[in-house]
């Protein structure tokens, strides 16, 4: 298909997408779709020709507004393009447009975004899970082939299990932060959807590898799609007890078993696991990634770029706090003043140093595992499926609690990924196999044998 | 009475590197504001740092010279606050893991002779941009040109105990720094800034409460500002007041410091690791190389002018003030010229155009091949300096410019003899006189040689040959 | 530790975000569940702080540093595109107010 083929297609299915009131793209327009096809066709194919990706919109674009789905950079247009971006260009891929967020990737329900919720694509009460609910929705949806999201604490994989299509976090450092707006800078990882594992992994692929730009990528080659396999013989995968507790979901639980039995059938031997420090990674990550965002998100105070405000005072302070209170939403203001607790005078110690601590016992319980021959770990992503909108917006707690499962590979920077395993009253369900670091290739290509034999959209409790 | 005067200091100094500390943008000065800038100094949404490998090489140079232990891993930290012109809302500095700790400075100080005192730490940080508050009636603007720059940090011991000390301390940190090719250290661009902490105490008793003074723009500034602070301190205590921590700044033109901020209104920094950057590792290889190739600091450079080449005290002072100043002065007699003799040229005519023109006017080979035709006595010292003056203008070789300017002494014997014989066939009175034992009238007979020869002939060679004329 | 609404109006404070007091009870109750959570934490080691004041480093070990070669990274546009406020290319702030050290 031609690059105008697909802007013109691509075209129709936004405009439909949009007409059903998804809400999942915050900026899109077809004279844009041509222009960039009228480049692409010019231009040799590269491995992403003929893929439409939408960009999440804390990805930053010189032709489109970023706005982080915040009112503070409402109009905001970037000088300068992400690295991911030059680079899914420069492998034929079209830039579908910018999609809705929770503010600044702050939740993980897409309720948080200034522009308004992002429906579920199949159930419209539900919610497609966030930050990145945009990006999911979009591709779920099919108007586009992949997206790109990005991950804090699980905000690819968990909307991703919620949607029913494929999320794949890479190793921290993989991919180029260059261009992303920061949020948790230990943590983030720009990171893609897929309606496929194949369609995920290649645009992974495109995107990956060190950038001179920032000093925390991993020096070594691109990421490379593996070559599929017949079968998983010789392969351990760990089952971490921790990730099926007894309360667990029980549509859930079936899809996990009923995963877990065709990849034995593959080949593979299961064996069970313990990843003991599990239940402290969402405490650790609340004081981790918002001491950092209250850090990354300084820069917003209204003095060089974004939308000013200027209280009655008139002086400086006014204009801060009258920008950023005004300007940023209220999960915004709550993880500012939790990471501005965890780091202040008399608490950094008890919060900020302790969190470091545990931080560092997850990532040796991982390590411990994948010494011991393990080869990958699949769990659920997810404890329960899509929940209802409102449904934990009251609570933030509640809301924290659903990324259990998701948090601890992004405190260990490792890869991680989602992927549909089937639906229980309708409601899509994720599987998430976890790998040890830089070992994408293998964690693919387990998902795509698994992909391969499960049907995904088939009820998993008959 | 009497009270001991306790002062410490926190000197940030510009590295000398063309580019930022975490971005490729110019270190400039005096550019149109704002266009020295890039998303990473401006703090745009999705930029990131990267270490500048020079800021790294020069604050490890920086920190050898002081003879500090330079730490193999250290980290980059944030310390958070806001102010309009510090573009991400933190600056990134270092905090409890500096590139280097526990080294010292010597110097001499105006009251208590040789001293050497502690220097407490070294890091790296990045500087903030300008506010400028002259500019538009009622607002603050902001340039961020300077955004970025990179710094050492050198935080000094309180073991400094007067004003005039402090200002020494400050030479010899300067002179080290410059020496090392650190930093420019100058005071009016920026690129040396102090901060000044100073308390009083009895002597014998524990610190007493220190107050932070900052805004002093050259050396004697500081000296100012601090006999100032010290002063108040002293009528304060003595009048039965105490002193708080606080933040003054100083009035040059009125010669006060005024308090700028209470210490309820200090900031809380909430330093932790910046997320942005690994810790910055130092290999051992690495670290050697930085050993290898630190240039000899002044105190080596003065010991050897004193013993090697056996110059006076106050030759070697003038002489090593500067690195650029020493390099030229060895330039010369490298060049086979007398070591004092060269001194002489440097101090005096050599000195003259550097305070001047903030570099010398006449390189070294050619200084070196005026002073030999002095020593081979082609030119008197005088003649001499007539060439040197044209020397600086013109682009010329000394014995060019000496034969244009017609002072080249003339030793020749048989031109000699000439205006001698015919000196002494023009005053036969003079020569009978001589002859009957007026001995002082040699001295008229070399000046109507030297007058014949219109200055050129070599006075020196003149007398032997008219003794032997007169006598014969 | 609980978080009052002191609490949450000096961390308002210290990050610059402009709280009511009837925002500063709501998000006091908030912070205070958040933080109940993360003191599980102390479940782990106890109540002995850590000490360890090293982050946590998940990427490449040791950062790269850049060679100091003039370079400045392209901009479609300059400040004054996204400015709020600019005159002769100087971002204009009001008054420094409180803010008086400089």
């Amino acid at each position: 298909m031609s690059a105008a083929a697909l802007a013109a297609e691509t075209a129709t299915r936004l405009a439909a997408a949009d007409a059903r009131g998804l809400n999942a793209v915050l900026a899109w327009s077809e004279p844009l779709l041509k222009q960039q096809a009228a480049l692409l066709d010019a231009a040799p194919a590269g491995p992403l020709s003929g893929m439409a990706v939408a960009l999440k919109d804390n990805i930053v674009t010189t032709d489109q507004p970023t706005t982080c789905g915040s009112r503070l950079l409402e109009g905001y247009v970037s000088p300068f393009e992400a690295t991911v971006v030059s680079r899914l260009r420069a492998a034929g891929g079209l830039v579908a447009g910018k999609t809705n967020l929770d503010e600044f990737a702050m939740g993980s329900s897409t309720e948080h975004s200034a522009y308004g919720r992002v429906l579920h694509p199949h159930h419209p009460e539900l919610v497609p899970g966030g930050s990145s609910g945009g990006s999911a929705a979009i591709v779920a949806a099919g108007a586009v082939r992949a997206a790109l999201g990005s991950e804090t604490g699980g905000s690819v994989r968990q909307p991703a299990a919620f949607c029913g299509v494929v999320g794949i976090k890479p190793t921290y450092g993989r991919v180029s932060r260059f261009g992303l707006v920061a949020f948790g800078s230990s943590l983030d990882c720009i990171s893609p959807f897929g309606a496929t594992v194949a369609d995920a992994a290649a645009l992974l692929a495109a995107i990956s590898g060190p950038d001179p730009r920032d000093a925390t990528t991993l020096d070594l080659e691109p990421i490379r799609v593996p070559l599929p396999r017949a079968d998983l013989r010789g392969m351990v995968i760990g089952v971490p007890q921790e990730y099926f507790p007894a309360d667990l979901h029980s549509g859930v639980r079936a899809a996990c078993d009923r995963a877990m039995s065709r990849l034995r059938d593959l080949g593979a031997e299961l064996r069970e696991v313990s990843l003991p420090h599990t239940r402290y990674a969402v405490p650790a990550y609340y004081v981790v990634n918002p001491a950092e965002a209250a850090a990354n998100l300084a820069r917003f105070d209204g003095v060089r770029y974004g939308q000013r405000r200027i209280g009655p005072e008139g002086d400086i302070r006014a204009l801060y706090r009258a920008t950023r209170g005004q300007g940023f939403g209220r999960e915004v203001q709550r993880r500012i003043l939790v990471g501005t607790f965890v780091l202040s005078a008399g608490y950094a110690e008890q919060y900020y140093h302790r969190a470091q601590a545990v931080r560092r016992r997850i990532i040796a319980d991982f390590d411990a595992v994948f010494a011991s021959g393990v080869d990958l770990l699949f769990t659920p992503t997810t404890p329960t499926p899509a929940f209802r909108a409102g449904e934990k917006t009251a609570d933030p707690v509640t809301m924290y609690l659903a990324d259990v499962f998701v948090c601890p590979a992004s405190l260990a920077g490792i890869p991680a990924m989602s992927l549909p395993i089937g639906r229980d009253d309708g409601l899509p369900l994720g599987g998430q196999l976890m790998a040890r670091s830089t070992d994408e290739s293998t964690m693919i290509s387990v998902a795509a044998a698994l992909e391969s034999v499960i049907d995904a959209t088939a009820e998993v409790r008959a | 009475m009497t009270w001991e005067t306790v002062i410490g200091l926190e000197v940030h100094v510009q590295l000398a590197t063309r580019t930022k500390m975490f971005c490729p943008c110019p270190t400039t000065y005096g550019e149109q504001p704002n266009t020295a800038v890039c998303p990473v100094c401006l703090g745009l949404p999705g930029a990131l740092p990267v270490p500048n490998a020079e800021a790294v090489r020069l604050g490890t140079l920086g920190a050898l010279a002081f003879g500090c232990t330079i730490h193999p891993v250290s980290v980059f930290a944030r310390k958070n606050y806001f102010y309009p012109d510090l573009p991400k809302g933190y600056q990134i500095s270092q905090f409890d893991k500096p590139l280097a700790t526990g080294g010292t400075l010597s110097f001499e100080s105006p009251e208590r002779g040789p001293l050497t005192v502690g220097i407490t730490r070294l890091h790296l940080e990045e500087d903030a941009g300008k506010s400028l508050h002259d500019r538009v009636p009622g607002q603050t603007a902001v340039d961020l040109n300077r955004a970025g720059t990179p710094l050492a940090e050198i935080v000094g011991e309180p073991d400094l105990r007067s004003p005039g000390e402090a200002r020494a301390y400050l030479v010899a940190l300067r002179q080290l720094l410059v020496y090392a090719g650190v930093s420019e250290c100058s005071m009016e661009e920026g690129s040396l800034r102090v901060d000044a902490n100073l308390s009083i105490r009895r002597p014998g008793d524990p610190l007493g409460t220190k107050t932070e003074v900052k805004n002093m723009n050259s050396f004697a500034n500081v000296e100012r500002a601090l006999e100032a602070e010290r002063l108040r301190q002293m009528a304060l205590v003595e009048g039965g007041g105490r002193v708080t921590q606080v933040t003054l700044t100083f009035n040059a033109a009125t010669g006060e410091v005024k308090p700028l901020r209470t210490k309820e209104d200090s900031h809380d920094y909430r330093y932790f690791p910046d997320p942005d950057l690994a810790p910055l590792v130092l290999d051992d290889a690495w670290l050697a190389d930085r050993v290898a190739e630190l240039p000899e600091l002044p105190a080596a450079r003065r010991t050897r002018f004193e013993t090697t080449l056996g110059l006076p005290g106050y030759d070697v002072g003038v002489l090593t003030a500067e690195p650029a100043i020493a390099d030229y002065f060895e330039a010369i007699v490298a060049e086979g010229t007398d070591p004092k003799v060269a001194a002489n040229w440097v101090m005096g005519e050599g000195l003259a155009s550097f305070s001047a023109a903030g570099a010398f006017a006449v390189p070294p080979g050619r200084v070196a091949r005026l002073a030999a035709m002095v020593a081979d006595g082609e030119l008197s010292l005088q003649a001499a300096k007539r060439v040197y003056a044209e020397l600086a203008a013109a682009d010329d070789d000394p014995r060019l410019i000496a034969e244009r300017l017609g002072v080249i002494q003339v030793r020749d014997e048989g031109a000699l003899a000439g205006w001698v014989e015919a000196v002494i066939v023009e005053h036969p009175d003079e020569v009978r006189r001589f002859r009957e034992g007026e001995a002082k009238l040699i001295g008229f007979f070399v000046g109507q040689v030297m007058k014949r020869s219109g200055g050129q002939a070599d006075p020196k060679a003149i007398q032997p040959l008219l003794r032997a004329r007169l006598t014969a | 530790m609980t978080i009052d609404r002191g609490t949450v109006q000096h961390m308002a404070r210290l990050a610059e975000l402009a709280v009511t007091d009837a925002d500063a009870d709501a998000l006091a109750d908030q912070l205070d569940r958040i933080v109940r959570l993360v003191e599980q934490l102390t479940e782990v080691d106890g109540d002995a702080p850590s000490t360890d004041s090293a982050g946590v480093v998940v990427g490449p070990s040791r950062t790269p540093l850049r060679e100091d070669v003039v370079a400045p990274i392209a901009m479609a546009h300059g400040p004054a595109e996204f400015a709020p406020a600019m005159q002769d290319g100087l971002f204009l702030v009001p008054r420094l107010g409180g803010m008086t050290d400089s």
